[in-house]
């Protein structure tokens, strides 16, 4: 997978959540996995079809996941209930949305599916075909992780 | 020595949401994102707006703007959602009622369907992660716009 395909996501990330946390953030280092990863617990799914497909996935823990909403909500929320995972969708939303117009830039056109958002312990994801790449972003509320798996369509 | 002058109070402001009249303006949110409904209600309910009603999908939204109509200032419009997109739910308030007052709220990334909007009668849109001062600054030029 070329690295040029998760910088878009990386910077959209960045600045959405800059923007809606007011937060110095840090990035760590970018790492690669070729077959089966675990997941953090909460995680947004957004799928790619067209010049380049596969799927993006934005990841954290339960815990970073109510304080990132509670954040972005202004309000204490201890459960990950609907409205808490309606603002994760949301994040995942503006990340890729933005994520997309850099890739559009660079000539590459495609859908996006809406996010989805999947809860659970001790989960992992499976890449048979194309290896992900994973950056970790530390934020004060915890780090979460843009983990992209995208392959040019031949 | 400063006076009570050099210290205006701030509370005498008019809050953004009233018209000339007191009344609040009335608006309808369109959004399939609860997290960004609420986000909406909050910023302008602050200032005063009254938020007469919500639909999570165009098609409600439709029946909602007619149902309100003409008890209704305003509408913000997701352009992403079920069943029927914000575009098309768009276009069919403006056919049922050319003077509406919408504003696109749109992530970044969708400006051809923003372009496409303003083309059918949106008048104003918003670019997400919303803010209050955003929201406020826009909504207030909208409902300014004859």
């Amino acid at each position: 997978m070329r690295v040029e395909y998760i910088n878009p996501f990386v910077e959209a990330a960045f600045s959405i959540l800059k923007e809606v946390l007011g937060d110095d953030l840090s990035r760590g280092e970018l790492y690669l996995k070729a077959t089966s990863q675990p997941i953090l617990g909460v995680t947004a799914i957004v799928g790619l079809a067209g010049d380049v497909e596969g799927r993006v996935l934005i990841d954290l823990t339960e815990k970073t996941a109510m304080k990132i909403a509670s954040a972005m909500n202004g309000e204490e929320m201890t459960t990950l209930n609907e409205l808490a995972k309606a603002t994760i969708t949301e994040l995942a939303n503006m990340i890729t949305a933005q994520a997309v117009t850099k890739l559009s830039e660079l000539g590459f056109t495609f859908d996006l599916t809406p996010p989805t958002i999947i809860t659970g312990e001790k989960m992992e994801i499976t890449n048979y075909e194309v290896e992900a790449l994973i950056v970790p972003i530390e934020t004060s509320h915890g780090k979460l992780e843009i983990n992209v798996a995208l392959r040019e369509r031949n | 020595m400063k006076t009570k002058a050099d210290f205006p109070n701030i509370n005498d402001r008019q809050p953004e949401g009233l018209k000339d009249d007191g009344n609040p303006f009335r608006v309808l949110i369109i959004d399939d994102s609860m997290f960004v409904t609420k986000q909406i209600n909050q910023i302008l309910t602050s200032e005063g707006f009254e938020i007469v009603g919500s639909a999570n999908n165009g098609e409600s939204g439709v029946e909602k703007y007619k149902e309100l109509y003409p008890n209704i200032d305003l509408v913000t419009m997701d352009i992403t959602m079920p069943k029927m997109d914000g575009v098309e739910c768009l276009e069919k308030i403006i056919e049922f009622d050319k003077d509406a007052k919408v504003i696109m709220i749109s992530a970044l990334g969708k400006q051809d369907l923003v372009k496409k909007s303003l083309l059918i009668g949106a008048k104003n849109y918003i670019v997400k992660p919303l803010d209050r001062n955003k929201v406020l600054e826009r909504v207030v030029t909208t409902l300014k716009k004859q």
